[in-house]
Order: C-alpha cells, then structure tokens, then sequence
C-alpha cells in the first residue's frame, strides 16, 4: 500500500529527512513512533501530497505520489495533526462538502455521510457548529473527514493528541475497529497505543528510521532493562547493598516466600547491571535461583534507540 | 472546469453570504453609492449638462472610493485565514489543484463583489422612473461603464488574493492590496503633470481614471480590456506560485 525509499526532505539547509526507506502492506496497522521532531509529521505530509520531497520514491497503493498525486490524494484519507476544521461549517455540511471535493456524487454522500457519521460517533452533533464542539468530537469529525471518501489507505497524526481517558479510549477503540477494514499509518507519542493498536512499529529519529518491525520482534532487538533475581537474602540488606550497586536504579521485592525473595532490579538508561549483580551476589554468597532478563518494553526500545 | 473547482466556488461564494463582514460592507456601500447618487442626480438639476447621471456616477469620488475600499476587505481573508486555522492542509490534501482552489477564490470574492454592485442598476431604473424616461439610456455607456465595473473587479481582487496568500494576518494582506491597489490608482493622476503627449499616453494605457472616462463617453478601447484580463491572469499566477513556493517552506 505504501513504499517508501530513500525519501529525503529538505527544508532551507536542514534535512528533515535523511532518506528513510519503508513499507506499509495492505490491511495494515502501522504506528509511526519518534521523539518530537523526528520528522513523523514531515513524512506523513509528504506521503499525503501536502509538501514535495526533496528526493526519493514514493508509491501509494499503486501510484507514482510525484506524477499522480490526485490519484493518490483520492485513495488516502488524512488527518492532520491538531485537526484544522472549518469551524464556521456546521457537521454535516462539512462533511458533506468534503465528500463532495473529494470526489462523491450526491447519490454516494447522501448515505456516506450518515454512514461516516454514525460510525464515528458524530452523529448526535450533526447540526451543530464545529466551533461549539469539544476536543473529542472535533477529533472525530476530523476522523470522519478522513474517511468519508472510503480511502483504502488512512494517515492519521497524532490522533488521540489532547483527549481526555475516556475519549482517548473511544477514539482508539474506533481506530482498531477501522483496521479491519483500511489500511492504517499512525503516528503518537503514546507508546501503549501503539501497543494496543498497531501490529507493527517504525521507530525515527532524527530524520532517519531506527527500527521497522512487529511488536514482538522489536522487543527482542532491545534488552529490558529489568533485570528479575531470586535469591535467599535477608530483605532489607538485599535491598540496600543492591541499590548501592552503580549501575542500578531501584530495586524492589515482588515476591517473598520461605526467605526466597524475588527482586526486580531496574537498571539506569543504557546500563547493563548482569555483571555487578552477579558479582554481588557471589560475594554475599546468597543462594541464586533465577537470573533473567525481562522482556523489553516499547518504552524500552524507543528510549533505547532514540537517546543518541 | 474541474468539479473539484466548482465544489469550492460554491463552498467560497457561500461563505461569503454566511459572513457578517460581507453584510456590513453591503450595508455602508449601499448608504454610500445612494448618497453618491443623489449628489449626481444634484448636480443635473443645477443645469442642463451633456453627460447623463450614471456617466456621472461611475466617474466621482465615492465610486473609487468604494471600489478601492471594499476589494481589500473583501479578499483579505481567504488564504489568511486558512494559514491561520491551519485548513490550508486540509484543502491540499484533498483531490484538488493549486488553480482549482486559487480559481475558486478569485471568482467567489468577484461573485460577491458584482452583487454588491449590482443594485446600483436600481438607481437608474428609479431615475428612468422619476424622470419620466425624459432621457433615453445611453445604453452604450452605461454598459460599459458596468463593464469596467466588473474589470476593475476583476484586477482588484485578483491583486487582493495575491496579497492573501501571503500572510497569515488578515490585516497585512488588507493593508498590502490596498497598497498595491491605491498606487495603481494614483498612478493615473501623474499625467496631470506632464504635458509630453507620449508621456501621457503611456500613462493614460494604465489609468483607471482615463479608462472610466474613455468607457463613459461610450468609447470601447480593447486595450483597456486586455490590460485588465492580463493584469488578473498576471496575480492569480503570482498567487499560485506563492502556495506552491509556501508548500516547499512549510
């Protein structure tokens, strides 16, 4: 559905975008993660036909995006970050008219619209001015918006950005249940989103892409940083000599039985603590039952590969 | 035309009556065109002249006033406030051209501007009336003082969506067409201070002044006419280019 390769982006002497090659296949859910001024927002305009690359080649669902850019333009749908709306319009002749821009005979947006509506949740606001309603609502027109035209393809920037729990929560709710149906790029900062969400993750940093992979292989690419040992120990000298070790930054007790205690030791960003465990542990001469590693989190691997 | 051309004409053209400026600036132009009426219908009344009212009408003061007045106010915000409100993004995203948009706005503002200008065949039809249709209408001269009407529209507020598309302030781009409009329009007084005949023509191909004049005395210069589609296809270009050229900053 989306290949890009090589895309550069160029603004007056800055390099927004260092050449970053990636894919996105049809029925897709991809998260698009990176730090504040990454160059997320710069590549989902590009892709959307808004800024022109500097250089590279990028394809959207079949077409050419320099040469057939409306072609392009009527297959995606685009929401962009901080949902710019006509708040003059009211809903439905929004909607209605951004169908119709978009392409839509009158015959298709008289059920589109209701239809983008209701599965939207907007439908109750319908008559109303958009510059009456709150956040939440506004984002899910703006959500309608993109999909009114029936794109193949959805681009959506940072679309649970300044909702509240609850409205987060619908809107991510809506999002799964639009994956089923279109392919789906996301940017966020919302790491746990991305987890709930997307079946894969591009991690960029920088203008230039960290990591592209699912979920699961992503956590494999980065050690936790947690580090989970059971040893006989009495607690609070467990504790206290493994939170003077250097590297470590908290240790907690997890469990406790029969004078076992199961300990997470957090590690400090980038540290490694095995060896000075280990080291303390032989020293002590404490009975070791378990020394792993837990399995890395997002969180993990995003501050892993964006702390440079 | 693109429909995508005619789905934001009608949007901007709506627009328009959906806004309260718009309203106001029908209301003051009204009270000052009925004024500017009278005052020439006046004038006809303190002797037999060979110029009819609306001759009159289109060549005085309050005409050039509402013309350079209202054209500013009416364009300065169409791409000011989309900059603003940040729906430029979204208009570009959408399946539509550079022109289809630029277009679009070019002809919604000059749609707005002809009907404000339109009840001004009233005072005619109210003279024709009172009169007793003592004097036939010059047709000739009266439609193509309509005609520059429209031309002067046309020029205007093309320079006035240039000016728009530059900023996002609404006043900036106001104050920059008016500027631009009001040089081109004083610019028509410099050949009051020449007396070289080739000076004074060449002055007299851009004055705005000098073209109502040639058009009231029921004299059609094609010059005139192509100075002014040229100079509107000049700034809707200048207009396109500017959103590109903004695109590639971003």
């Amino acid at each position: 559905m989306i290949e890009v390769k090589e895309l550069r982006k160029k603004y007056a002497g800055v390099e927004a975008v260092k050449g970053i090659t990636f894919q996105v296949a049809k029925g897709e859910i991809v998260g698009f993660l990176g730090p504040n001024g990454a160059g997320k927002s710069t590549t989902m305009r590009i892709l959307t036909g808004y800024l022109p690359l500097t250089s590279g080649e990028v394809r959207i669902a079949g077409h050419d995006l320099l040469n057939d850019s409306l072609q392009v333009r009527r297959k995606t749908g685009y929401m962009p970050e901080n949902t710019p709306l006509y708040t003059e319009m009211r809903v439905k002749d929004f909607l209605e008219y951004r169908g119709e821009l978009k392409g839509l005979s009158w015959k298709h947006l008289r059920k589109r619209v209701p239809y983008v509506m209701e599965r939207c949740g907007v439908d109750s606001v319908a008559k109303k001015l958009i510059g009456n309603l709150s956040r939440g609502f506004r984002q899910r027109v703006g959500l309608a918006d993109a999909l009114v035209h029936d794109p193949e393809l959805l681009i959506l920037d940072e679309p649970t950005a300044g909702l509240d729990p609850n409205q987060i929560r619908t809107v991510r709710e809506l999002i799964k249940s639009l994956g089923k149906e279109h392919t789906i790029l996301l940017s966020t900062h919302i790491l746990p989103e991305v987890e709930m969400i997307c079946d894969r993750a591009v991690i960029i940093n920088r203008g230039r892409i960290e990591a592209s992979d699912t979920l699961e292989n992503l956590s494999k690419m980065v050690h936790s940083s947690v580090l989970s040992l059971e040893i006989k120990a009495p607690r609070a000298d467990a504790l206290a000599k493994l939170k003077a070790l250097p590297g470590v930054a908290e240790a907690t007790v997890q469990r406790e039985a029969d004078g076992w205690l199961l300990l997470d030791c957090a590690a400090k960003p980038g540290g490694d603590i095995r060896e000075p465990v280990d080291a303390l542990v032989k020293k002590e001469n404490w009975p070791l039952r378990e020394f792993r590693r837990g399995k890395a989190s997002l969180e993990d691997v995003f501050v892993e590969l964006t702390q440079q | 035309m693109s429909r995508a051309f005619w789905v934001c004409l009608k949007r901007e053209f709506g627009s328009f009556l959906l806004s309260p400026m718009a309203y106001i600036i029908f209301f003051f132009i009204s009270i000052i065109n009925g004024i500017s009426f009278q005052i020439c219908a006046g004038l006809l009344e303190q002797g037999v002249r060979n110029v009819t009212v609306m001759q009159i009408f289109f060549q005085i003061f309050f005409f050039w006033f509402c013309v350079i007045i209202t054209v500013p106010i009416l364009t300065m915000r169409l791409f000011a406030d989309e900059y603003r409100m940040g729906t430029i993004e979204l208009l570009m995203t959408a399946p539509v051209t550079d022109w289809d948009v630029v277009l679009a706005k070019f002809f919604g503002a000059l749609g707005f501007y002809v009907l404000l200008w339109a009840p001004t065949a009233l005072y005619l039809a109210a003279f024709q009336w009172v009169t007793n249709g003592a004097v036939p209408v010059p047709w000739g001269p009266v439609l193509l003082c309509y005609a520059l009407v429209l031309l002067l529209g046309m020029l205007y507020t093309s320079i006035g969506v240039f000016a728009s598309s530059l900023t996002r302030s609404q006043a900036v781009a106001a104050f920059t067409s008016f500027a631009l409009i009001v040089i081109l329009f004083f610019l028509s007084f410099l050949s009051f201070f020449t007396t070289t005949p080739s000076v004074v023509e060449f002055i007299d191909y851009f004055s705005a002044r000098k073209h109502m004049e040639t058009f009231a005395d029921g004299i059609f210069d094609s010059r005139v006419v192509v100075w002014y589609l040229t100079g509107t296809a000049l700034f809707l270009a200048l207009t396109q280019r500017v959103l590109a050229a903004k695109r590639l900053k971003a």
